[in-house]
């Protein structure tokens, strides 16, 4: 009965006046501001940070939240709409959602998007409140040497998101581990691959990145001949998913929630890994693996409900261990602290109005942000019908604001048309940017917590199969491996061979 | 003449993770390796390096096997105008400020396009420069200094 | 040194008259000044503890000066990125910087180069607060005291690790300064920020770890970490129980950070004297002294001499420990 005592004053905190009205706000800025072209979620708090601080600690983290998630709404449509993800998360939904706009099915991709996060939000809400205590014991068992296990699954399984060539994509993957490892070795302090600049001595931006590797090589795709707008615009056939869309995301949903939530509670990245992980799942089960890439349906409404589980579930080591998972999460213990609560395990205990309006007003966040999206969704696909030439500069104009608003550092920009025009040419080289992406994220964690769990163990590398969950992991992405991944470079040499005759 | 087709855009492909690769071996010797203990700055870089020339070097050899589609047109006008918009709004910034910087930045992608009028051109850099202006920099404060130190007078 | 300021800062409030009059006195030699806004760089990351004390410092400063302070971060190079920038700024006092024990004693003597001079190319303002260091444990760690951990370092030499934020942080030289006075050998485990060093030491990865006071506080309150000790010199306000590590069998220990204010080298005295006024101002301010006490940072108001003093000590203090440690990053 705690549990709805503890929920009744978490409803009664966030469903104040001034609450839902903070909760609002954050909600639409997020969305507003994660809308525009280029700007993803941690620019958008970077940017709309000052702003929290003057407010009451329950409404500022309330609006804060607010962002956060209203962001990742938002970002999602870019990535839908012009291929342009503003995080990590969202350059999986990239993948098909774009696919799915490009054949006048927009609409479809963003409600399906928006319906799933919402449900995935509402469950993950939930386990937050009745699990978030007894979970954090769960996440303080990964070291170093579990992460590393977790990340080879993650890697592993990565292959899945390529649709072409597998070596290809391995490739890719690798180039990306080591894009990630750009920046100053944290184990010895020694600059590696920086070329002597300095302002890379913290590694690539990833928003530089995935902007360039994915939006500025649409453009220039998009340039070529100048006729593909056209292509794109094909004719926008129905603004709402059909019941035919609503049958076949419903278990993708569903599986995407769960895999988001059990990888969002993990401190040490888990969350990076819950869209990849859930759109690779889809891609196996599914009983029509070549739509993916080509505009699967599954393809976007996993990922988009994992990301979101994630999203809200990362909140549990903040809540319960004052431990910021992302750099959002990092601005989110900021705010607290200036605002005079000192994050910790007795934020539950001594501040239950905070700690239960929080959770409570994730749920109302996310309800306000559907019943918001869903009728601007038509809006959206309007914007889809200015011309392309009118758009882009647009879209270029708002990426340098936005990358540079994070670190105020204008290599950052400078990195942009470098990974524009790599990603232009590998694109035309037939190679897909996602994989990519994936290493770029992984490749600083994986060799973090492989030396890490080298040094912690005195140099035996048995400390990855002796202990338990990390064996687990690792019998799972061997289990990976054998399963579907020798069968599909089996499948993939026919394929080639056929072509060949 | 079966053996002289081959995958011009995977030859290229898989010369490039070659080339790419070989970058990142020759970074990595200057790099300390250690020991599997304690590895060092170069160790696990150095193993990813090695892969992706050796995934290069297959990429390459499957490319002779196969005829594959041209590589296509390439947009020269975008990237001659495209990617410098970057460029020129991280080297102005700070100069500028931020209102001009970003009208430029803004007129140097329009023109991406051969689409784009210089009328029109003007029309929507100015249009992008006041929206964010008010967004960005009034409303939601963000620290650039709207007209820096070169045009001030 | 600095810590006997800190008594100073009793008699600096009471004598809130005096501030006044130097108030009134420097505000008519740089009557136009500031005329427009002002930038604070935060060489770090928002929502960090230098970003965090350089928010609550802007907005007080922006009442006082009649003019926005904004706070922009420019994070990178471990501080040097934010350091370089503003001391190459126009010296005019309109962008400062939120300086740290990092950027003004530890890069410079660590890194191989670096992009500025410390002491020469940056006029000092005012020291702002000092934030302690703790020494944590797991609670599963079975020590209760700095006295029992020595004994256990050396009963097993090699077998224990230790946490910090970083490779060349003010948190890991605290624990290199610890092994070298102490003669005990520990394995230095560095993360990429408090957080998730925390993390592990909380789950008892690593069973031993070096952190600001603030950040682990809720942790020493709720008892999910155990803490031997401060590092400085005197008990810290906010927790009084603990003991120091100076007391605890290491005469001499001190290590702690410290935030303070700078402007580029050039600056004209006029300003400076404006903008140390308006720190003082703030610091003595109740709601940010209250904020600071919540924070577990001890409020230092100075003289611009004084801060400059404070520099030079510094790096005569942090020069043996660096040499000692052999910490010399590129």
């Amino acid at each position: 009965m705690d549990l709805v005592s503890n929920l009744a004053l978490g409803f009664s905190t966030a469903g104040s006046v001034e609450n839902l009205f903070f909760c609002l706000i954050g909600v639409l800025l997020g969305t507003l501001i994660g809308v525009l072209p280029g700007i993803g979620a941690t620019a958008t708090i970077a940017m709309l940070l000052p702003i929290t601080f003057q407010l009451e600690p329950v409404s500022s983290l309330i609006m804060l939240a607010g962002i956060y998630y209203g962001a990742q709404y938002g970002g999602s449509t870019t990535a839908i709409l012009i291929n342009m993800p503003g995080e990590s998360s969202s350059a999986v939904t990239a993948i098909d959602g774009y696919q799915m706009a490009r054949k006048g099915r927009a609409g479809a991709a963003l409600s399906i998007a928006a319906l799933g996060s919402f449900f995935a939000g509402s469950v993950s809400t939930f386990l937050v409140a009745i699990f978030a205590i007894p979970l954090t014991g769960i996440a303080l068992k990964f070291g170093a040497a579990e992460y590393f296990s977790l990340m080879i699954v993650g890697l592993v399984s990565s292959v899945a998101l390529a649709h072409g060539s597998i070596v290809k994509a391995l490739a890719m993957v690798a180039l990306g581990l080591l894009l990630g490892l750009v920046g100053t070795d944290i184990y010895t302090g020694t600059p590696r691959f920086t070329l002597g600049i300095r302002e890379y001595a913290d590694g690539l931006n990833f928003v530089a990145v995935a902007v360039g590797v994915f939006g500025i090589a649409e453009i220039l795709r998009n340039l070529e001949g100048e006729k593909t707008r056209t292509l794109l615009m094909a004719k926008v056939s129905g603004l709402w998913p059909t019941k035919d869309d609503f049958r076949r995301m419903f278990a993708p949903v569903l599986r995407g929630t769960a895999i988001g939530s059990a990888l969002g509670i993990l401190p040490g990245g888990g969350a990076i890994l819950a869209a990849f992980a859930s759109y690779t799942v889809e891609k196996r089960i599914s009983k029509t693996p070549e739509e993916f890439g080509h505009g699967a349906i599954a393809g976007v409404a996993g990922p988009e409900s994992a990301n979101n589980a994630g999203a809200q579930t990362s909140f549990i080591p903040l809540l319960t261990l004052g431990i910021p998972a992302n750099p959002v999460m990092a601005l989110m213990v900021g705010a607290m602290i200036i605002q005079g609560i000192v994050p910790g395990p007795n934020v539950a205990s001594e501040q239950p109005a905070l700690f239960w309006g929080i959770i409570a007003s994730m749920w109302i966040g996310n309800l306000m942000l559907v019943v918001l999206n869903l009728p601007l969704i038509g809006l959206w696909v309007k914007l889809l019908t200015i011309p392309y030439y009118v758009l882009f500069p647009i879209i270029m104009a708002f990426c340098s604001i936005g990358v540079y608003s994070v670190n105020s550092n204008v290599y950052d920009l400078y990195a942009v048309a470098f990974f524009g025009i790599a990603g232009y040419l590998l694109v035309k080289l037939r190679c897909e940017p996602a994989p990519l992406l994936l290493g770029f994220v992984l490749g600083p964690l994986l060799e973090e917590n492989l030396r890490r769990a080298m040094i912690l163990s005195r140099g035996d590398p048995t400390t990855f199969v002796t202990r338990p969950i990390s064996a687990i992991l690792l019998a799972i992405a061997a289990i990976v491996l054998v399963v579907v991944f020798l069968p599909s470079i089996k499948a993939k040499r026919e394929e080639v061979f056929q072509e060949e005759d | 003449m079966k053996s002289l087709t081959f995958d011009t855009t995977n030859a290229i492909c898989g010369a490039v993770f070659v080339a790419l690769g070989g970058f990142f071996v020759y970074e990595c010797l200057n790099l300390e390796l250690g020991t599997a203990l304690r590895m060092g700055p170069g160790y696990f870089p150095l193993v990813l390096a090695s892969v992706l020339v050796l995934l290069g070097a297959i990429i390459l050899v499957q490319s002779t096997r196969v005829e594959g589609e041209p590589m296509g047109p390439i947009a020269l006008r975008g990237m001659l105008f495209i990617l410098p918009a970057p460029v020129f709004f991280g080297l102005t910034v700070r100069g500028l400020g931020f209102v001009p910087s970003l009208f430029f930045t803004a007129l140097i992608a329009a023109f991406a396009s051969q689409r784009m009028k210089p009328l029109m051109a003007l029309a929507l850099a100015a249009g992008i420069t006041v929206f964010s202006v008010a967004v960005f920099s009034y409303a939601l404060g963000l620290p650039f200094e709207r007209f820096g130190p070169w045009v001030r007078f | 040194m600095t810590l006997s300021r800190m008594t100073r800062r009793a008699l600096l409030a009471t004598g809130a008259a005096l501030t006044a009059a130097f108030a009134l006195a420097a505000a008519s030699v740089a009557a136009d000044f500031p005329d427009r806004q002002i930038t604070m760089v935060v060489p770090f990351a928002a929502g960090g503890s230098t970003d965090v004390v350089a928010r609550i410092i802007a907005q007080k400063m922006s009442e006082d000066l009649g003019q926005q302070v904004i706070v922009q971060n420019v994070a990178g190079a471990g501080g040097n990125l934010g350091a370089d920038n503003v001391a190459r700024a126009e010296p005019d006092g309109y962008t400062i910087l939120m300086g740290t024990v990092a950027t003004h004693a530890l890069n410079p003597l660590i890194l191989k180069s670096t992009p500025y001079d410390a002491e020469k190319d940056f006029a000092p303002i005012s020291l702002l607060v000092v934030v302690p260091n703790v020494l944590v444990v797991n609670p599963e760690l079975p020590v209760k005291n700095v006295e029992e951990l020595l004994a256990l370092l050396k009963a097993e030499p090699g077998k224990y690790s230790y946490a910090s934020s970083g490779n060349g942080t003010p948190l890991h030289l605290s624990g290199e300064l610890f092994k070298s006075m102490a003669g005990v050998e520990m394995e230095h485990i560095p993360y990429k920020g408090s957080g998730p060093a925390l993390n592990d030491v909380l789950g008892n990865q690593v069973p031993i770890m070096f952190d600001n006071l603030p950040s682990s506080s809720g942790h020493i309150k709720s008892g999910t970490l155990r803490a031997l000790a401060v590092t400085t010199k005197e008990r810290a306000a906010s927790f009084p129980d603990i003991p120091t590590i100076a007391e605890s069998g290491i005469p001499g220990y001190e290590t702690y950070t410290w935030n303070a204010l700078f402007a580029p080298a050039g600056t004209p005295p006029e300003v400076i004297a404006r903008l140390n006024d308006s720190a003082k101002k703030t610091l003595a301010d109740p709601t940010v002294a209250e904020r600071m006490k919540e924070f577990s940072a001890a409020i230092v108001a100075s003289s611009p001499e004084e801060l400059g003093a404070h520099v030079k000590a510094e790096i005569a203090k942090w020069t043996p420990v660096v040499q000692d440690a052999k910490i010399q990053l590129d």
